[in-house]
Formats: structure tokens, sequence, C-alpha cells
């Protein structure tokens, strides 16, 4: 009786997923050493529909993608296809099931022709030589059939950026794809390219393609999505209607969780200016940003992934050259081209990357941290005085708890807090007036964020000036006293500690007012 | 499992200290095969043939610490050798030693310049100034050696002649050797270059001035190299434009099987030195056993491959 009951069950929902659904995820989950970037997501997509996925940065999107990409495989949970479990175990297994994906950043191999790069993989599949007639009529159709015309003989590289995605998009529908992912399409193009794009992926829905749509910009999901599902902390939203929804229930759903007591307590004793960045601009990347701090304060910048934001710290860090802008120290205007530079005038910078700029990970900890103050521990003629460094680099271990066996232990063996501690530890071995802090917590553990959170907490008591860039608004919203929020390069809002909410500096970092 | 792990430490033993090991085999490989191997009469011999390419490559190893690489290292041996030559007869010895090792620094400035603020390829711009400089050293010499002057007898007779009951020559590379090694260990300027050749940008991002360190190395390798295409025409009377051809290989062979590697960061000037006798040895005890020149090449190249393959045991073992 029993067994009849869950087989019918069972018969009748994989009936329904035959009839319904193309992809269906369910409960996928993936962690990365201990850290779980997805913890369950279940996604479902019908054929001939546009479905959004959103949710803020370090939610679980590109995670999830690659896993059906095949770059990863996940830990648990099952994928289906058109009803029939599948697995995905490389990019081939994914190409081969009809899963298209279209990156941020464009595969397409700059030096071949358009032609070339549509049928890279297939090339060789009708014998070794070229048949380029052949192949730049079919590129040439393919392309018309979407809408557009692009010379399929151009080089790739010589495309616009909006002429490329289009590539991929053809390149990905000659492969004859069921499913087609774009991870962020709109962060490279203009409105009429958008448009274009729009236009595009609502012919291919019509042709019964299941497309998923990752995207952080609301307004684009209302103009396109038929569904939305919102991934947060790993974890995925049940699937609404967009028709049926608005902005302000998918805004709670992209945040929707309180703060806790993490954060250190701010007894901000502000002093004068320290420094003050005057229409900065950086290629196209940075667009006349002004700002200043003073002494004692903690300034966040707010923003995506790719609103400039690194980038305004690095140009004032001298790490990338200004292409307009000043920069004044104390009042006085000085030219800051390199890093030496910045260094020599008290500036010290904990970049976003730490393994690949913060730290380096083959040295032990203690040439790690003298690094940045290596005539401190040396005499005139450069060479070392072992004992000091040695005591200067306990010292610091101390401080930050820092936990390693002795001074000599290779980075590369710490765990992601403890590097991070050591990227810190650098600086802390200056007199660091200005300390610029590009996501201080990324891929740390809890107990050490709570720790770097005093560590910040602490040097502004001591009056240094403080710039910090994060990801995530509730850390800035903890941890600073005026947060600014950077869009497109340029500084979309600014707010003070009163005014402070997750979905306001949501709002601004999505352009949704 | 006691068995097993012991075991395990042994072969950690052996493959951390794999330059040494294989240094040591060779000794007695060596030994066992000639019984002339141990006669000072050859072990003097054998100093004497690898004192070049040892100084050199105590250079060379600063230049592939950071990364780099230069192959223009045998063509300034030829060039500098016979401009030696060719100063001791208009200019005094001491001034035409010093004239030489500015010829070596200018080289290696040019190619540290290409590399540090042009942003060159090292690989690239070294083969340019290898093929510069070889033709360079034609053009001086018109072609021909040149003789070092009867008056600069001081000089060959340095380069034939013993101090201590040591040959002269490896007492110079004995002194770059110390000097190279405390460098590298004691003083920042080495502590900079093996933090370069890790991770450049995170050593520019620490407010270091990059482009000073590895054009510095680029001008290193060149007085070096200056100074053994000086100490070769010392020890042959005679600078010639085809000296040093394809020195370079022998340079970077003994550098790697030393344990460097070439994408930097990582080399000590220990082992280099045991990778240069080592490759020394090899050359010289096929001498000793008459093994056709043509076979040594071939032998030659087959030890450095096997000498790189346990180093790339080494690294993936960690």
């Amino acid at each position: 009786m029993w067994t009849s009951i869950m087989t019918q069950k069972l018969f009748f929902k994989e009936n329904s997923r035959c009839r319904m659904n193309r992809v269906e995820l369910i409960n996928i989950s993936k962690s990365f050493g201990g850290i779980a970037a997805l913890k369950s997501v279940t996604l479902k997509v019908i054929p001939g529909e546009i479905h959004a996925l959103i949710g803020e940065n370090g939610a679980g999107k590109s995670t999830l993608v690659k896993i059906l990409s095949g770059a990863y495989s996940k830990d648990r949970g099952q994928i289906f296809l058109d009803g029939a479990e599948v697995q995905i175990r490389n990019t081939h297994d994914s190409k081969k099931l009809g899963i298209g994906i279209i990156y941020q950043e464009f595969s397409l191999v700059p030096a071949l022709s358009v032609a070339e790069n549509i049928f890279l993989n297939q090339l060789g599949t009708t014998g070794y030589w070229m048949r380029w007639g052949k192949i730049r009529k079919k590129a040439e159709d393919l392309i018309h059939n979407i809408g557009f015309s692009i010379d399929p003989s151009l080089r790739a590289g010589d495309l616009s950026i909006a002429e490329q995605q289009i590539i991929e998009i053809v390149k990905a529908l000659s492969e004859n794809v069921k499913v087609l992912i774009l991870d962020e399409p709109s962060a490279v193009l203009g409105p009429q390219e958008i448009q274009k794009l729009f236009n595009t992926l609502d012919r291919l829905k019509k042709e019964g393609v299941a497309i998923i749509y990752i995207s952080h910009h609301l307004n684009e999901i209302f103009q396109i999505a038929d569904r939305v599902t919102v991934l947060k902390d790993g974890i995925s939203s049940d699937s609404l209607k967009v028709s049926e929804t608005n902005r302000d229930s998918i805004i709670r759903l992209m945040l929707g969780r309180s703060l806790d007591a993490m954060y250190p307590v701010r007894n901000s004793i502000i002093g004068e200016e320290v420094l003050r960045a005057v229409d900065i601009c950086l290629a196209d990347k940075v667009k006349g940003i002004s700002f200043g701090i003073k002494a004692g304060e903690i300034v966040g910048i707010a923003g995506l992934v790719g609103s400039g934001r690194t980038e305004t710290l690095r140009a004032i860090f001298g790490a990338d050259r200004l292409k307009k802008g000043k920069i004044f120290l104390f009042g006085k205007e000085h030219k800051i081209g390199s890093p030496r530079k910045a260094v020599k005038m008290g500036i010290g910078m904990v970049p976003e990357d730490r393994k690949q700029h913060g730290v380096i990970l083959p040295l032990s900890i203690k040439q790690n941290i003298s690094l940045t103050d290596l005539n401190g521990i040396s005499n005139p003629f450069g060479f070392i005085k072992a004992k000091r460094e040695k005591n200067n680099a306990n010292g610091l271990i101390t401080t930050l708890a820092i936990k390693t066996e002795n001074e000599d232990q290779e980075v590369s063996k710490l765990s992601g807090g403890n590097q991070q501690k050591v990227a810190l530890a650098k600086w802390l071995n200056r007199e660091c007036r200005v300390m610029i802090i590009d996501e201080p917590t990324r891929g740390v553990d809890v107990g050490a964020k709570v720790e770097i959170y005093n560590l910040i907490n602490e040097l502004s008591h001591k009056g240094v000036a403080i710039l910090v860039v994060s990801s995530e608004s509730s850390e800035l919203m903890g941890i600073c006293d005026r947060i600014f929020v950077m869009r497109k390069g340029m500084i979309q809002g600014e707010l003070e500690k009163k005014e402070y909410s997750e979905e306001e500096i949501l709002r601004l970092s999505i352009g949704a007012n | 499992m006691k068995i097993t792990a012991g075991l395990k430490r042994y072969l950690d033993f052996f493959v951390k200290y794999n330059t040494a090991f294989i240094f040591l085999i060779m000794l007695v490989v060596s030994a066992s095969i000639s019984d002339v191997f141990f006669s000072s009469a050859n072990l003097f011999n054998l100093v004497r043939q690898v004192t070049p390419v040892g100084i050199i490559s105590m250079g060379m190893l600063l230049v592939i610490l950071t990364g780099g690489i230069d192959l223009s290292v045998g063509s300034i041996v030829a060039m500098v050798g016979l401009l030696c030559a060719l100063f001791t007869h208009n200019m005094s010895l001491p001034l035409a030693i010093l004239a030489s090792l500015a010829c070596g620094l200018l080289v290696g400035s040019v190619s540290g310049y290409l590399v540090s603020i042009h942003k060159l390829a090292p690989f690239i711009a070294t083969l340019a100034i290898m093929s510069v400089v070889r033709g360079l050293g034609f053009i001086f010499s018109k072609g021909a050696p040149i003789l070092v002057d009867e008056h600069a007898s001081a000089l060959t007779d340095f380069g034939s002649g013993n101090s201590l009951g040591i040959p002269n020559p490896a007492l110079i590379l004995f002194l770059v050797f110390v000097i190279t090694a405390v460098m590298l260990k004691y003083n920042i300027f080495g502590r900079i270059i093996i933090a370069i050749g890790s991770n450049e940008e995170a050593v520019r991002l620490s407010g270091i001035k990059v482009s000073v360190y590895k054009f510095s190395v680029y001008a290193i390798a060149g007085v070096l190299s200056a100074a053994a295409g000086i100490i070769t025409t010392a020890r042959t009377a005679v600078g010639s434009p085809v000296m040093g051809v394809g020195m370079e290989l022998d340079v970077i062979a003994a550098v790697v099987i030393g344990g460097a590697s070439l994408s930097g960061g990582k080399g000590s000037a220990i082992n280099t030195l045991l990778g240069v006798l080592i490759l020394g040895m090899i050359g010289n005890i096929m001498n000793l056993i008459n093994i056709p020149a043509y076979s040594q090449q071939v032998i030659k190249g087959l030890i450095i491959i096997f000498a790189v393959l346990l180093q790339r045991f080494q690294s993936s073992n960690i």
C-alpha cells in the first residue's frame, strides 16, 4: 500500500518533470575547503522561459553557473535535463547536453575570424581542410537568423564588446543549445545594445530555448524575465512570477538578514582631513571621483563588482596611473605615480586579491611582513638584522593572533583568515596614516572576521584614516562612519550612519531609483 | 607502516638535498670509473675549466631568481675577452681590466634597461643582445684572435698561476660565490630578488621599486660575464671572437641542475655551485674515459633531463 503510493507519487513527479521542465536543479550544494558557496539551490526552468537569477555578490551565482558548465562538480544534489538525471563531470559533458553559457569574460579567440570562432569546436569534424566558403556562409546565416549583420571574416578581436557577445550567443546556438545561461550579460553593453540583446533573447525564447539570465539589475529583470529566483548565501528562494511581484519584495529576498553583534563599538574620534581625492579618472573605469577622509575615520565604498571601486583604491595607491585628478595629503597636493611613492607618503593598501597581490605565498610570514619595511630591519648596507626581524614579526603575529607555529612558516600553508592577517600585518609594520583595505574579509571565517574588524577599529582609534571597499554591505555598515556607493565609475550616493540600510545601498548600487 | 614512514623520511631528505646527492654520486662514479680523476692535476684542470661558467652562473642565478633569463652571457665573454686583450696593447693592465668590466656592465645594463623599463620579454631582449654582442666581437677583432700584449704578462701569469695551492681563477669564483650566497641570504637585495621572482606584483604593491632590482640583476650578470671573459683570456693569453659559443646554455643548465626554477623565486648559490661542478664533472670524466665529443653532448643532455625530472618530483611532492 505504502510503496504503491510512493511509486505513484514518484511516477507523478517524474511525469510532471517530463512535461514541464527543461532543466531542474534539486538541492545543489558545493563547498570550498569548508566554506559553503552553495548550501541548497533548487531551480527549475521550463522551455521558452527567461528565468532570472539574482543575488548579491558572493551569493553563489557564479558557482552555480560553473557547476552547470562542468568547471566545478557539485557536492550534493541532482541535475535533471528534460526529466532525465544527468551527470556533468566536465565542460565537454555540459556542451553535449546542450547547455550553452555566455560568460562575463568572453572566450573568443581574438586572432581568429568570426566564422572560425563560431565553429571552433566543430572544426575538423568534416575533414582536415578548412572549407572557408562554407563556414563563412553558415556563420553568416546564423548571425542573420538572430537579426544581426556582422561580417564573418572579421577578426573577433576587432569587434565591439557587444558584437563579441552576439558572436558568443551565435556560437552557443550553432551547438544547438537547449539551455542558454547568460552571466551578467548587460554589464558590458550600452543601452541600445542591451535592447538588441533583449530582442535576441525574446526570439530564442519563442523558439523554445530555456534561458537563465543572471543579473544584478532589477530593471532588466522586470523588462525581460518571466520568473525570478533569488539566491542568497547559497540558498535559493522560491521562484516568483515577475508579473506578480515587485521591486521591494525582491530586494527583501536578496537581503533578509539581521545584523549580528559581529562588529566592534565605534567611538570615532575624528580629526583633521588626511586625504582628499579630487576628480579622479582612470581609463573608463573611474569617472571623476572626489572625496575626503579624516584622521580616525573609516569610510566605506560600496558598489557592485565592476563599479570602479577597486580601481579607485588602486588609483589612490598609485598602482594604476591616473588619467586625471588630484590627490591631496594633509592639504598638500602629491603626485602619486607608484605604490612606492604612496608608501613613502604613509599610505598602505591591502589588495582585493590576497593570493595574487596581498601576500607572497611561497615566502615565510616573517619575510612577507618585512617586505614593507626592509630598511627598518637592515643596516645601511642592506644586511638584515635577523634578531630584530624575528622579534618584529613575532610581535605582529601576537598582536594579530596569527595562528602559526613560528614566524618561518610558509604563508601558503596558512588558512585564508591567517593569510589575510599577514597581508594586514605587513602594513602595521609602518606608521601608515592612510590604510586602504579592499575586501577585508573575503574568504575568511567568522572568527577571523571579528578579529579583523576589531583590528581595523583599533587602527582608526590610533588616528589612521581608513578606506574600506567591500561587497558585503552589512560589513561596511558595521564598521564604517560613512559609506559611498559607486556605480559605473561614479559616486551614486553618500550615506551617513543614520541613513544606513542595506536596501538603500543596494538601490544605489544597482541604480534602482 | 613504520617502515614506510621511515622510508618516506629518507626519500624526503634525498629529494630535498638532491643536488648535493647527485654531486656525491657523480664524485663516487667518477672516482670508480677513472683512477686519474682524483689526481691533483685532473682536479686542477676541472676547477679551471668550470671557473668561467661558475662565475657567470652566479649572475645567471640572480636573473633566473627574478623569473628572467640572460642569453647574452656567452657573447659577452667573447667580446670582453678579446676587448681585454686589445686594451692591453694601449693601456695599463688595471685600466684594461676596469674598462673590460665596464663593457660587460654596459651590455648587461642595456639588457636590464630593455627588460625592466620597456618590459621586453627577457628571452627576446637578451637573444637580440646576444646577437649584437657576438657581431660586435667579430667587428672589434676583425674576425681574428687577439694576443694579450707582452707587457701585460701579469694578466697571463695570474690566469695560469696558483695562490695557496689553488688556481687563481678558482679563487675568484669562490669569492663571487661567497658574495652571492651572503647577499641572497643576509641582504635585503637577495630578499627582494627572490620575492620578485615569487610574485612581482605583490612586491610592487608593497612599495618596492621592482624595476631597479630587475635592472641590476642583468647588469650584475653582464659584469660577471665580463669577468669570466677576462679570466678566459688570462688563462689562454688570447682573446677570440668565437669564445663562449653556447656557453649560455651550459650556465643555464648548471643553474637548473642546481634546483633553481626558471619561473623564478627558487634557487640557491650553493646548489648552483654544485650544479656547475656536476656539469663540469660530467664533461671531465667523459674526457678521461675518451668518450667522443659528439656522444658527450648527447649524454650531457640526458643527464640534465634526469636532474630536472628529479626536481619536478620534488616540487610535486610538496
